[in-house]
């Protein structure tokens, strides 16, 4: 495992992809020491201002200001931090309830098996984006809320794609030779199926931080998200809407931010599971 | 005119900048209505000949000189198209795996159509006609029935019979059979191999038939040649090959194989095992030369040339006159006397499986192992044999506790092992352990070969100290004979012997008093076989255990064990001592077992070969 960590690391695409989430990761961690204003601050005076390299730039706004003269780039900054607290603390809750799901289904199978699986697909049958605006209309807005929210709407992506790894891990002899052995059941799943699946989990868990960057930003553009006094790139994106012929780059900025931690988070996905994934690597693709 | 002929033909592999040959200057003649026999373990470059016939060879693998004449063309040189018009038709094929060779979702007789079609049958009529025809000269009853059916409604020995009848159906001059036996049941072998012989004297059709049994090519080839690594190491009419053998690894395969008929004896091991594509350019003279108990220094200086020992029978080594003189080591075969006491006693054992296809259909009961009851007593061997299906993996998960019996006891040094209990599970992981059929699954791939041998002590709820399991390692690996060396390796990077030894170890960490061993040797090759079989006698004078030995394989069978049961059909049929059973069978299905074994002794008829 720690050897295929290490080759991975190896790999362009991994690397590029680690670079581009590090970048994201240093503005949600340094917010503080790296935006020029504080991100709530209101400066009437001087709204809709172009960013700094544009003719009416002002250097003190270098990439503009918003509609209630707010400093983009801090925004952008905290935004940062709003959607990587999200989409960190989103996938691990997901991942936990849907790995542990997962490895009791596909491990004991029968009865288990059939009310797990059930329960995931009466789950996945209603859309997840609407899912997710209907618990936060009961839960209310928050940081907190949020990630509840994705929680309980994405750990069906875990489970489903789990256990489905379980049930081929199990079917080896070695899982039945670790029982044979002494081995109690939690020992057998911690022991020899969890390291079977952690490549896979690693993957998924990547992919679904992408997945939360956008959910997050879905409920925050339609304000049902963070809450007004956060910010975040969603938040922003909704703003900037009905100004999008006086200052595009206020729509077009988030937008990048977006599809900036989104990729990044997938190139990631994808260069782990190239490197991780036995099955791929024995086939030579 | 020859059938099939090749000349100096040598095929390489590129592996990363390096070239090496793996099969090197084959030569060989064929003649129509003959069956020639190639022999020998895997990575003996057997399947490449007919690979390199179909120009399929794997990627990396390049003919790279001599030539390959069917009927005096050269199947090498000539156009693409004209091979293809060859294949299929002039040349068939019998594969190893017949269940997978069929396309699952065309019938039978779609199959037949296409491939009749393209033999250039025009009507549908005649096509169906012949279909019928050949199905019916194959011993498939109702062929009418069989072409609207689909592969997996047949069983593997029909699915066999159906490739050799569609082999057979364009009249075809040279068939290639790649191990037509291996992946069906030993019942079926010999009706499968008389059907081909059969096939084959009634359309005169020239045979490559590829196999690793010594007994079998005894039996049904004209012709034989035994490769080593790649090279032919012994060439010859088949029953002088193999009564008198002339090169080293003939007669150390004979000698490792355990006998049916001649008393027990020690079985001679070959050290090591075949080298691999990337050691072969390491071995300087005759490749043989690592394993050979006859080398001397001249061996090693440069690769010995064919010599002829008889008329059309030659031999690649310059010791060829000494060969007779290798017999096994260790004379007597010890078994240890079993105590009359039982020390494991089976009651009256029953599974059903429940299968049912969902909560809305109906559920199917079957009887898996029916009313099984049998005994073992200390220090004794038992085998349990049948077909695939019979009951025998069940009754190894029953004994071991993955599977729960649906009735009957299983009592063990006096105590009732059905009866559920947490306690008695750990107890029971101390004194019953299982070895596992596959290695490959077995192993847990990411666990270090340290970490898997001691896993029992891991166990509970105070695991042994990191410097009590290297202990325990280093014991373990010097008892199944492998080199302390590997306690750090991971199980992909070990040979399929190694692995087994592993497996062996593992089951040995708490010292059991029983092992139950689920068909242990099957798809080892035969001198890693004879290794495994005398570890276990072995082990046995050492540790001292019981065994239950599962396994199709009669000869193994004999070998190590004492007593034997027969199951068929989820009962025990006939059950006694080896030599009783084997030598007097009262069951039909046990005389069906026996009589599918081919006779040690080459010069020897096999009466269900030879019948009809």
């Amino acid at each position: 495992m720690a050897g295929s960590l290490l080759r991975a690391l190896g790999s362009p695409r991994v690397l590029l992809a680690l670079a581009m989430v590090l970048i994201i990761g240093v503005c949600a961690v340094f917010a503080h020491f790296l935006a020029p204003h504080d991100p709530a601050e209101q400066n009437l005076l001087s709204i809709l201002t172009p960013p700094a390299w544009a003719p009416d730039g002002d250097p003190s706004f270098p990439l503009g200001t918003d509609s209630l003269g707010r400093d983009v780039l801090s925004r952008l900054i905290y935004g940062a931090r709003t959607a990587m607290l999200v989409a960190v603390f989103a996938s691990l809750g997901a991942m936990i309830i849907g790995t542990v799901l997962a490895h009791i289904s596909g491990y004991f199978g029968g009865a288990v098996d059939w009310l797990i699986g059930r329960l995931v697909e009466v789950w996945m049958s209603f859309p997840p984006v609407i899912l997710s605006l209907i618990l936060m209309v009961g839960l209310g807005v928050g940081l907190d809320r949020v990630i509840l929210a994705i929680v309980l709407v994405d750990w069906t992506r875990f489970c489903r794609v789990l256990r489905s790894e379980v049930l081929i891990v199990r079917r080896h002899d070695y899982v039945a030779a670790a029982r044979l052995l002494g081995f109690s059941h939690w020992q057998t799943i911690v022991r020899e199926v969890l390291p079977a699946t952690l490549p896979l989990l690693i993957t998924l868990f990547s992919l679904e931080m992408a997945i939360a960057v956008v959910v997050e930003a879905i409920l925050s553009f339609v304000g049902l998200g963070v809450g007004p006094n956060q910010a975040a790139w969603g938040q922003m994106i909704a703003d900037a809407r009905q100004y999008v012929y006086q200052s595009p780059w206020n729509l077009l900025l988030p937008i990048f931010a977006i599809f900036f931690a989104v990729a990044a988070f997938n190139l990631l996905g994808d260069g782990l599971r190239r490197t991780l994934d036995v099955r791929l690597a024995e086939t030579g693709h | 005119m020859l059938a099939l002929e090749a000349r100096d033909l040598t095929v390489s592999a590129r592996i990363g900048e390096a070239t090496v040959p793996a099969i090197r200057g084959l030569s060989f003649a064929l003649a129509p209505g003959k069956i020639l026999g190639l022999v020998g373990e895997s990575g003996a470059g057997k399947t490449m000949i007919g690979r390199a016939i179909a120009q399929l060879l794997p990627a990396g693998f390049a003919i790279t000189a001599g030539s390959l004449l069917f009927e005096g063309e050269d199947l090498l040189t000539m156009t693409a198209a004209r091979r293809r018009a060859l294949l299929g038709r002039a040349i068939a094929f019998i594969p190893q795996a017949p269940m997978t060779a069929l396309n699952p979702v065309l019938t039978i007789g779609a199959q037949f159509d296409e491939h009749l079609s393209r033999l250039g049958l025009k009507s549908r009529k005649e096509r169906r006609d012949r279909a019928v025809a050949v199905l019916t000269a194959a011993r498939l009853p109702h062929a009418d029935d069989l072409l609207t059916q689909y592969p997996h409604q047949l069983s593997g020995g029909m699915c066999q019979r159906v490739l050799i009848a569609l082999a057979f159906a364009g009249n075809p001059r040279l068939i290639i059979a790649d191990e037509p036996t291996t992946a069906l049941d030993v019942t079926m072998h010999p009706p499968i191999l008389r059907l081909v012989a059969e096939m084959q004297r009634q359309h005169g059709t020239a045979v490559i038939f590829i196999t690793h049994d010594l007994r079998l090519a005894a039996q049904l080839c004209d012709d034989v040649i035994v490769m080593y690594a790649g090279r032919a190491v012994e060439s010859g009419p088949a029953r002088t090959v193999f009564a008198m053998p002339a090169h080293p690894y003939t007669r150390c395969l004979q000698l490792a194989n355990p006998a049916m008929s001649a008393e027990r004896r020690t079985l001679y091991v070959l050290p090591d095992q075949m080298p691999g594509l990337m050691q072969l350019a390491h071995i300087a003279g005759c490749h043989f030369a690592p394993r050979c108990p006859l080398v001397t220094a001249e061996c090693r200086r440069e690769e010995p040339a064919q010599i002829v020992v008889a008329p059309s029978h030659t031999a690649a080594c310059i010791r060829a006159a000494a060969t007779a003189s290798i017999c096994a080591t260790g004379g007597e075969f010890n078994v240890p006397a079993a105590s009359a006491a039982p020390l494991l006693r089976v009651e009256n054992l029953s599974k059903h499986f429940i299968t049912s296809r969902g909560p809305f259909s109906r559920a199917h009961n079957v009887a898996a192992v029916k009313d099984v009851s049998f005994t073992i007593a200390e220090n004794e061997f038992v085998a349990l044999v049948g077909e695939s299906g019979s009951g025998k993996s069940t009754v190894a998960k029953l004994l071991v506790g993955l599977e729960q019996p649906s009735s009957g006891r299983i009592v063990f040094d006096g105590a009732d092992l059905t009866a559920p209990s947490l306690r008695r599970r750990a107890w029971r992981a101390g004194s019953l352990q299982m070895v596992f059929q596959d290695p490959q699954s077995a192993l847990n791939p990411r666990r270090r070969i340290a970490s898997i041998v001691t896993q029992a002590m891991e166990a509970g709820s105070r695991p042994a100290s990191m410097e009590e399991r290297l202990k325990r390692t280093k014991e373990l690996l010097a008892e199944v004979g492998l080199p302390a060396d590997i306690a750090a390796r991971l199980p992909g990077q070990l040979s399929g012997g190694q692995r087994q030894r592993v497996n062996i170890a593992r089951a040995l960490c708490r010292v059991p008093k029983v092992l139950v061993a689920d068909e242990i040797v099957s798809g080892l090759d035969v001198s890693i076989q004879a290794q495994l079989l005398n570890l276990l006698a072995r082990l046995r004078l050492e540790l001292g255990f019981a065994m239950l030995f599962i396994s199709h394989d009669l000869s193994v069978v004999r070998q190590l064990c004492s007593r034997v049961l027969v199951m068929y059909r989820g009962e025990i049929v006939e059950e006694g001592p080896v030599e009783k059973v084997f030598g007097n069978p009262q069951h039909p299905h046990t005389q069906a077992l026996l009589s599918s074994v081919p006779p040690d002794e080459a010069d020897k008829e096999w009466p269900l070969l030879q019948a009809n």
